[in-house]
Formats: C-alpha cells, structure tokens, sequence
C-alpha cells in the first residue's frame, strides 16, 4: 500500500510537470479561449490570485487540455495499453472540437501522456498510478488554492513569453 | 488498491469547496477537479473496454457544461458580438 501510494504521488509530479509544460507551450496562459475562461480568469484575479495563471485555470476548465489528454490516455492505457491511449487522444479530439478550442493542447498531451504513462508501466508502474496521479496533480492546480496555484502558473508561463 | 478511495476522497473534497464557494467563476475549477476524479473512478470501477468511452463521454460532456456555464456567467452570445 504504501509501495501503491509513493507510486501515485511519483505520477502526480511526473503528470503535473507534463501537462503544464504542454499547456504552457499551447500558450494557455495567454490568453482566454471562450469568453467563459476570461470570466474565471477574472473571478480567480479578484479573489487575489494572478492573472495568467487564472487564464490558464479558465482554459482548463472550459476545454479538454493537456491535463485532461493525460487523464484519458491514462485511463485508456489501463484499459487497452497504447491502443487505448490512442483512442483516447481521438476522444479528446472530439471533445476540444465540440468546445470550439482552437488550440490542440489537449490532443497533443493525450499522445505524449500515453507513451509517457506505458512507459512507465514497463518501470513497475501501474497505469491506475497514473489515473490517480493526474487526479492529484489537477486538484493541486484547480482544487486547493486558487491564489497560490494562478501565480505559480504566472511565474512559469513567463518563461514562455 | 488506495487509488479509488483516494479518488472518491479527492471528488468529495472537491464537490464541498464547490458548494462552499461563493463565486461562480471559482466554483467551476472546484467541480471540474471533481469531474477528473469521477472520470478517473468510473475507469477503475468499470471493468470493461468501453469504460474509457464512459469515462470520455463523461468528461467531455460536464467539460462542455462547464464551457456553457462559464459562457453564460461570462454574458453569454450577445457579449461576443
């Protein structure tokens, strides 16, 4: 068990660097997609968060991205190995194409994310590591505090720009 | 096997600060870190192949509410144009 639970929290460090640096890469940070992500943008700022960093929550929130593509190709490689990673990038195709994204974040992390996530299968880990992993990772941006996690994104967007 | 307890822990986690949080603009992130944990839970809960069609299906459709709600708070159409 605790072999089980330093594996998740391995996979939740691994998925969180992956998917930020792809959304970052995306240029999520810069701007809102839909109006809605500025909104949210807008709210995380005045609660005291940052703006960017709040940018990129709103995108997240508002389309399938690079965080999401590392979750269904998590979940796709648990079900049927790199196949099913794959099919689960053309889901999240779908899915960025039904929310008007205009960017391929989330269909480019789902690719990466489902060689990343087997081959870390063959290194002892299990894909539910990885589900479980970007479970976490997503809650440390989006679930535990707004203020914190918008300006560290800010910060790590600036290397972008 | 701790990673579904730690996702059902993570989605209720989740689904209170949504309920507690006044804003509607920061509730969305709350529930859409609740939706990671439910598509998350439905994989490992399904044991079948089409768990991953339940589980994409899933997401993208509250992803999708998600975009209409934060639309709409945002002014919806008439504010685009």
């Amino acid at each position: 068990m605790l072999n089980e639970l330093i594996h998740i929290l391995a996979a939740a460090i691994i998925s969180w660097a992956l998917f930020v640096t792809i959304d970052i890469l995306f240029r999520l940070p810069e701007a809102g997609g839909v109006s809605g992500a500025s909104a949210i943008a807008e709210d995380i700022t005045k609660g005291g968060g940052s703006l960017h960093g709040g940018t990129m929550m709103g995108n997240i929130v508002c389309s399938p991205d690079a965080s999401a593509g590392t979750l269904l190709a998590a979940c796709g490689v648990y079900v049927a190995g790199i196949p099913g990673g794959l099919a689960a990038a053309v889901l999240v195709y779908i899915g960025n194409r039904i929310c008007h994204d205009p960017g391929y974040a989330g269909t480019t992390g789902a690719v990466i994310a489902t060689f990343v996530v087997y081959g870390f299968t063959l290194a002892g880990f299990a894909a539910s590591d990885f589900i479980a992993g970007t479970v976490v990772a997503i809650l440390a941006i989006q679930g535990i505090s707004h203020v914190h996690a918008s300006a560290l994104l800010t910060r790590l967007s600036r290397w972008r720009s | 096997m701790i990673a579904l307890p730690l996702l059902g822990a993570i989605a209720v986690f989740a689904a209170l600060r949504a309920v507690f949080e006044r804003k509607t603009g920061r509730k969305l992130p709350y529930l859409n870190a609740m939706n990671f944990a439910i598509a998350g839970s439905l994989v490992l809960l399904l044991d079948h192949p089409l768990a991953l069609v339940a589980a994409a299906a899933y997401f993208v459709g509250s992803t999708l509410e998600s975009n209409a709600i934060a639309s709409t708070y945002a002014g919806g159409i008439l504010k685009d144009e």
